[in-house]
């Protein structure tokens, strides 16, 4: 079965969420909410008002719920008396209303006679179980009904609980795991129908059981969140910066809710408890970001800004402190000796550890058939870089039985069956995990996932590799370059290794095809190395910084250029001279969350290897522009000169760092076998593209024009005295030079040389000094 | 002298550009539109036109091509009557009928169908390709000075504070609104179709706008200035036409006279006080007319910002309770192109409709110039 409209019923933040979700997927949907009784005067008898008004303020809501402000044009608003025929129409509906099994039962009945025979409708419920949503349903209602669980917010947040019942058709579960998995891009995960399905479960004991312990070890929040935060592996927030963000208010409905649910005998009933600190401030509307404040706040009281953060024991307020505790500094990433360490954050973190993951290793085969669904479901669902089991191997299995006994906690069967052995192993370069039967199975990818990680694991060692990158074959004659420096920084070893690819790969006739650019960390570059930028500078080694300018630019030329075709597959930021790789690629296979700016003016530098010249291009000929020469570089301009970032692969389309023919990606797991795939395809008959020699440009003409609405800004205060210096030194760029004339037409080596001057002109400004020091002390942009 | 006559005014809605009613509708179908309309309601012999002038401040994109042709042909106007297009910024329909006046004094015609147009949303201010001489902007860079800079140039000069300017505005909102509410401005409209329906009001008016809204925008064009969004006219899309002939013409065919065309005048100013541009200007029409500023009954003076509307009066002695009696272009809009016949059409009718003896219609223009013109009633 195909889905090829959706619908959702119930307008809150999670259903508008899921419903924007769908129109960034290009799937048409529909957004039913009850029917405005008593809405705003302005919006008259309009009985819609309710979707209406959640559309409209996910317009104005960031993080964006939608990928383009396009998309919700896709959403079609309508409330349940008046629009109900609209299901008709409908392959999937998602219920997202109140959790009250008696309302969604009486939704169901509603529904389920006007929609569209063979459709599947699911609930978004974190709590109720299948079983109690479908009693009293008719019999196609329970073939065609499961339960969908997204996160919050559901175009982020990449877990997909789903789980089937007894009589949920097969085909109906295998296409809503597709469209989720490929579509919507999600990690879908299957569970089964227990309480908290995955992710809640275990998140929701682990939230317990570490404020429990910061509340019992007497842990400020700074600490428990030094301590629970990234040497955990889980993001820096920690546990009570997640509170802060989920709300406060939220624990004593889940709290509830779980105990309502769970078995009589769950560990979770042990670790329930109620911290009068936090009843009070909940009381007194100190919900978290969306209230007064949370257990950090910031008070503007007097005019400033001071961030405070609550005291646990007396909740009151004072200025935050920073954590100082001797097991996070003396520990590093060894969470082992993160445990053993005697100071209170050791014991929090063996404490909280040792809890967490025994419960968590308890729950299978309960929740999920298998330890990898439940790993996934952790990394995704609460975004920890590891889950539980692959935490325990870190600490090793024996070592945490032992933890187990030490901390009084029966040691999980799982564990036993473990017997010393991890729980994921590699053998034959093949990923393996530990079975409840205590036997290896491998793990398993869903078909057309490729993973560089699997590759890597398989391969053992790279083709060939220096200090910033590595190349990997990724099979069928493409080579992979990864990078592998700081942050994914740009430096001379990153050029250096596309020089080596395209050695390797020569003519693309031999043994190599073609190249494809892509790693799997968080981010796909930052941008230039500016830490051995500023140490050039400060030397006053103006030559190398020139060859380095000139070296970047010789390199990425080459590669548009090459004869093979280069396929690059970003996701997450791609900044500076991480854009300006995009920008000379033949093709960008994109996961749909990446981020694309040349943002070098933040550091008081311009694009100059070639981020200019080809958004020029690309602006220039932009079909729909006006036409002349003029409206091309004012958009170039205008985006380098702000330093936009595009907050989306869509945005990106259409800022022109990405061309209308480059490929979006939902799901990220699916974005190496993208790319390779289109990389094999422009092999097949491939010619490099052809040099742009015709530039209209005119000069100082152009120059005066922007120069104009560059003072313009600056009486407005919106441009600083060092803006104004690199305004005009891009405007000298865009502008084509003092030479240019639009009857004399340039090509892309002119434009080059005036990047290289403009750049090592502003190198040399102190303005463009500090704020390159300014970046590199606070990771911050200076506004000087 | 032959006694030439406005024997006719309509006007478009005028709307916010980008976000008002109008954004959907191409410029040239928004003005023959509004010609059509004023042929249908006047009776008027096509036949006889012997020019349609339409003044444009940006003459390119869909506001190109001679556009007074185009719209010529879009509002099925014979392909006898020629037809240019004018460009005098902010001036360029009070041009349109001058320079028709000008023509039929010396005989080269008798009826003229002079309009404007702009629409802000679809050609933007400054055009789609501005290419400044970089020779003048070195050596005259006041040549190039933006409008808000001159309006706050002209608000230093004139030491008129920020109070002061945004009473102007709250009475141009007022005056507006209540000629809106009393149906007087529907005359002069005519309803424009749009793919979302018909739109016959202004959607630049803010009804009940008071001095602590406006207290609360920040300065828009430079950090410490005066002059904010609710104190300069906004973007707007809109056109207008009058119809100009011979009070002989007009009489013969029983065209509608509102009034007969006393003096014009143009007058350069410094461009970067360029608001100043109606002092001279209308000095010289009054001149040219033998009359003073007392004399004028109605005046029309266009609030491209409150600033200079502001110095203006105050250097023309007018009384600032006088001006735009229906609202200014602070509360309706500034079509660049099309207000100089909106303003001049206007001041007619409250001629007419006032029974009042002589109106005075005069605005600014960017670069630094005024220009004015001078009515009677017949």
């Amino acid at each position: 079965m195909k889905i090829e409209r959706a619908a959702v019923i119930g307008a809150g933040v999670m259903g508008a969420g899921i419903a924007a979700h769908f129109a960034n997927a290009g799937i048409p949907c529909v957004l039913l909410d009850i029917p405005a009784k008593d809405g705003p005067a302005k919006e008259g008898t309009d009985r819609s008002a309710i979707a209406k008004g959640a559309v409209a303020k996910m317009l104005k809501t960031d993080p964006a719920p939608f990928m383009h402000p396009k998309n919700a044009k896709l959403i079609t608003p309508g409330n349940l008396e008046d629009d109900l025929s609209l299901l008709a129409d409908v392959d999937w509906i998602v219920e997202a209303i109140v959790e009250n099994p008696a309302i969604k039962s009486d939704l169901y009945k509603r529904i389920d006679p006007v929609r569209k025979a063979g459709s599947v409708v699911s609930s978004n419920t974190s709590t109720i179980p299948l079983a109690v949503l479908t009693e009293g349903q008719g019999e196609q209602f329970r073939k065609d009904f499961l339960i969908t669980h997204f996160f919050n917010p559901p175009r982020y947040m990449r877990l997909l609980e789903i789980v089937g019942g007894a009589d949920t058709r097969a085909d109906a579960l295998a296409a809503i795991a597709d469209v989720c998995d490929r579509r919507l891009g999600k990690g879908v995960v299957h569970c089964k129908d227990t309480p908290g399905f995955i992710a809640n479960r275990i998140g929701v004991f682990w939230i317990q059981a570490a404020v429990n312990a910061a509340v019992d070890l007497g842990l400020t929040v700074e600490e428990a969140d030094a301590v629970g935060g990234r040497p955990m592996g889980i993001p820096k927030t920690g546990i009570f910066g997640l509170m802060d963000l989920v709300g406060l208010d939220l624990m004593p409905h889940i709290a509830k809710s779980m105990s309502a649910t769970l078995p009589a005998n769950d560990a979770y009933r042990g670790q329930m408890r109620e911290h009068p600190v936090i009843t009070r401030m909940i009381a007194e509307g100190y919900t978290g970001r969306k209230g007064k404040g949370g257990f950090y706040r910031i008070n503007k009281a007097g005019g400033g800004k001071v961030k405070e953060s609550v005291n646990l024991q007396s909740g009151e307020y004072a200025p935050s402190e920073k954590a100082r505790l001797d097991s996070v500094s003396a520990a590093g990433r060894d969470l082992r000796k993160l445990c053993e360490h005697p100071d209170k954050g050791g014991r929090f973190a063996r404490r909280v550890l040792a809890q967490t993951l025994a419960y968590a290793a308890s729950l299978v085969p309960e929740i999920a058939d298998s330890i990898v669904a439940v790993d996934e479901g952790m990394r995704l669902g609460y975004n920890w870089k590891q889950g539980p089991f692959e935490l325990i191997d870190r600490l090793g299995t024996d070592w945490f039985a032992e933890l187990c006994r030490s901390e009084g906690i029966p040691v999980p069967a799982l564990v036993e069956t473990a017997a010393g052995r991890p729980f994921y192993r590699v053998e034959g370069g093949k990923l393996q995990h530990l079975t409840t039967a205590g036997v290896y199975d491998t793990v398993v990818r869903p078909d057309g996932v490729l993973l560089l990680s699997d590759i890597k694991r398989a391969a053992g060692k790279p083709v060939w590799k220096n200090g910033s990158a590595s190349l990997w074959n990724i099979g069928d004659g493409v080579l992979c370059i990864e990078f592998t420096s700081k942050m994914n920084a740009v430096d001379g070893d990153i050029m250096a290794a596309y020089e080596k690819a395209m050695r390797l790969i020569g003519d693309g006739k031999g043994d190599w095809k073609a190249l494809v650019i892509h790693n799997e960390a968080d981010n796909f570059s930052v941008g230039a190395n500016l830490g051995l930028a500023l140490f050039a500078l400060n030397i006053g080694l103006w030559p190398q910084i020139e060859e380095m300018v000139e070296g970047g630019q010789r390199t990425y030329r080459a590669l548009k250029y090459a004869p093979f075709p280069v396929v690059a597959a970003p996701s997450g930021m791609a900044l500076g001279g991480g854009c300006e790789i995009l920008l000379h690629s033949d093709h960008v296979q994109a996961h749909a969350e990446t981020y694309v700016g040349l943002v070098e003016v933040g550091v008081g530098l311009i694009p100059a290897w070639g981020g200019c010249t080809e958004m020029l291009a690309r602006h220039q000929a932009n079909p729909k522009a006006p036409r002349g020469p003029m409206p091309g570089i004012a958009k170039a301009f205008e985006i380098i000169s702000t330093a936009t970032v595009a907050k989306s692969a869509a945005e990106a389309k259409e800022l022109l760092y990405f061309r209308a023919t480059d490929g979006i990606t939902m799901n990220r797991d699916r974005l190496l076998a993208d790319a390779k795939a289109k990389a094999l395809e422009l092999a097949q008959a491939y010619t490099p593209p052809e040099k742009t020699t015709s530039y209209v440009l005119p000069g100082p003409t152009a120059k005066a024009a922007m120069e104009l609405a560059v003072e313009g800004f600056a009486l407005q205060g919106k441009v600083t005295p060092h803006d104004k210096v690199v305004c005009a030194a891009l405007a000298e760029v865009l502008s084509g030079g003092e030479e240019a004339d639009i009857a004399k037409p340039v090509g892309e080596d002119h434009i080059l040389r005036l990047e290289r001057e403009a750049f090592m002109g502003l190198v040399r400004t102190g303005g463009t000094i500090d704020r390159i020091e300014h970046m590199l002390l606070t990771g911050k942009p200076l506004r000087n | 002298m032959k006694s030439v006559v406005i024997a006719g005014y309509a006007r478009s809605p005028f709307a916010f550009a980008h976000k008002g009613e109008l954004t959907k509708v191409r410029p040239d179908d928004l003005l023959a539109r509004v010609i059509a309309a004023l042929v249908e309601r006047t009776g008027l012999k096509t036949d006889d036109i012997e020019d349609v002038i339409v003044g444009c401040s940006f003459p390119e994109g869909e506001q190109g091509l001679n556009v007074a042709r185009s719209i010529s042909f879009l509002a099925k106007l014979p392909q006898t009557a020629a037809a240019t297009t004018v460009n005098r910024y902010c001036g360029s329909s009070m041009q349109s009928i001058h320079q028709a006046a000008g023509a039929i004094q010396m005989g080269a015609g008798e009826v003229f169908v002079c309009g404007g147009v702009e629409s802000m949303t679809r050609v933007p201010i400054m055009g789609f390709n501005p290419m400044p001489n970089p020779a003048l902007k070195e050596s005259y860079p006041e040549a190039y000075c933006s409008m808000g800079i001159t309006a706050e140039n002209v608000a230093r000069k004139y030491a008129i504070s920020r109070a002061e300017q945004e009473a102007l505005a709250v009475a141009s909102h007022a005056k507006a609104a209540e000629a809106q509410a009393a149906g007087r401005l529907s005359d002069e409209i005519v309803g424009i179709r749009t793919p979302a329906g018909l739109v016959d009001k202004d959607g630049c008016i803010r009804p009940g706008t008071n001095a602590e809204g406006l207290a609360g925008l920040k300065p828009a064009f430079t950090a410490d200035g005066t002059v904010t969004a609710g104190t300069s006219s906004p973007l707007t899309d809109g056109a207008s036409v009058v119809l100009v002939t011979t009070e002989e013409y007009a009489r013969a065919n029983g065209l509608p006279i509102l009034a007969k065309i006393r003096s014009v005048a143009v007058a350069g100013c410094a461009p970067e006080l360029m608001g100043l541009g109606p002092v001279p200007a209308t000095r010289k029409a009054l001149a040219r007319a033998g009359l003073s500023i007392a004399d004028i009954d109605i005046i029309e003076i266009n609030e491209a910002f409150s600033s200079q509307a502001i110095a203006c009066m105050r250097d023309l002695d007018i009384d600032p309770s006088r001006i735009n009696p229906d609202g200014g272009a602070l509360a309706l809009g500034h079509p660049l192109g099309a207000t100089g016949a909106r303003i001049t059409g206007k001041a007619a009718a409250l001629l007419k409709r006032e029974g009042k003896q002589f109106a005075l219609a005069t605005q600014c223009i960017g670069g630094g110039q005024g220009i004015a013109t001078i009515l009677e009633a017949v």
